[in-house]
């Protein structure tokens, strides 16, 4: 494992949809296949979204 | 599988867990089999939701090349990884990356972090007593990885009639501050306290920013390396008043353990 070095910062804040607005909407399959639509399946509930690089690497 | 171990602590807590990757539905299938997973792990095969929310990691193919490597095919069409937080009504609340390219949050220092609930799960606790105030001081997770990033949450519980000072404060007053002794590879972030409430004394002219009753701060604490199990050494420092009179500042000394997980696991 290298020691970190330190590299070019991105500005987190910039990337992706931005806070105050409603997440933008996603269906797509899960493990089982089965189609999930996030803002119905979360209904009223707070969620947390992860965003994760793979399940193989 | 870190986030799974916390799914009762966010279930409990009413907060809905997707988690979304490029992979297929098969590998996705295999790998929540082989770990039990019990939340969506939602399939964006060809980075189709990625790319249309503009999470693509752009930086991969530069940061590999800073580092002397290089990209498999397989590899393009990640995300930046991190994470976002929603609200009632599904409006993103709080974005959860990391400046640090592999930083990780843990899933109970998320729920505590940004959802600002109170997890009945965590890592070891150690508490101490000192002039009135019963410190606890605990780690969001018993074990630590590389370059993942601990919640050190240290709550003081103060006696009636006293209280202990927060920031700014006049010169001569020793404020509420935590300390961790050097370990090789960590870094110590921003502590995060709540906003302390003003506080005068009549015939005083100094204006104090005091904690009363129940105050809970925390440090983050990065793990760039893991390389061995560690005993934390925190230090709280504070000073306690009544309205009337000040004690001597008081420093308490605290240890957590926290052991080293060294086998890859995923997705966070």
């Amino acid at each position: 494992m290298p020691t970190p070095q330190p590299f070019p910062s991105t500005d987190f804040m910039a990337i992706g949809p931005p806070v105050g607005v409603r997440f933008p909407d996603v269906v797509l399959p899960d493990q089982h296949g089965t189609l999930v639509d996030l803002h119905a399946t979360r209904g009223t509930r707070p969620a947390l979204v992860v965003f994760y690089r793979s399940a193989r690497w | 599988m870190e986030l799974q171990a916390a799914l009762a602590e966010y279930e409990r807590n009413g907060i809905a867990v997707f988690a979304i990757s490029y992979d297929s539905v098969g590998t996705l299938g295999a790998f929540s089999d082989k770990y039990s997973i019990a939340y969506p792990l939602l399939a964006d095969e060809g980075s189709v939701v990625i790319r249309r929310l503009g999470l693509l990691n752009e930086q991969l193919q530069e940061h590999h090349a800073f580092y002397g490597g290089s990209v498999r095919d397989d590899q393009l069409g990640v995300p930046y990884p991190g994470a976002f937080i929603l609200d009632e009504r599904g409006v993103v609340i709080q974005k959860r990356f990391e400046d640090s390219y592999r930083a990780r949050e843990t899933a109970v220092g998320i729920l505590e972090g940004a959802f600002g609930m109170v997890s009945e799960v965590h890592g070891p606790e150690a508490t101490a007593m000192h002039e009135g105030v019963t410190v606890r001081a605990y780690l969001d997770s018993p074990t630590y990885r590389s370059m993942q990033r601990l919640r050190l949450t240290v709550e003081l519980r103060i006696a009636d009639g006293l209280h202990v000072y927060g920031t700014p404060i006049p010169d001569g007053y020793v404020p509420l501050t935590m300390e961790v002794g050097p370990v090789d590879g960590m870094v110590i972030g921003d502590l995060e306290a709540p906003e302390p409430i003003p506080f005068t004394i009549p015939g005083l002219d100094e204006a104090f920013q005091v904690y009363e009753g129940s105050v809970k701060v925390a440090l983050p604490l990065t793990f760039e390396l893991a390389t061995a199990d560690q005993v934390l050494d925190v230090t709280v420092r504070y000073q306690v008043c009544s309205a009337t009179d000040c004690r001597p500042p008081a420093a308490l000394q605290l240890q957590l353990p926290v052991s080293v997980l060294n086998h890859v696991e995923r997705p966070g």
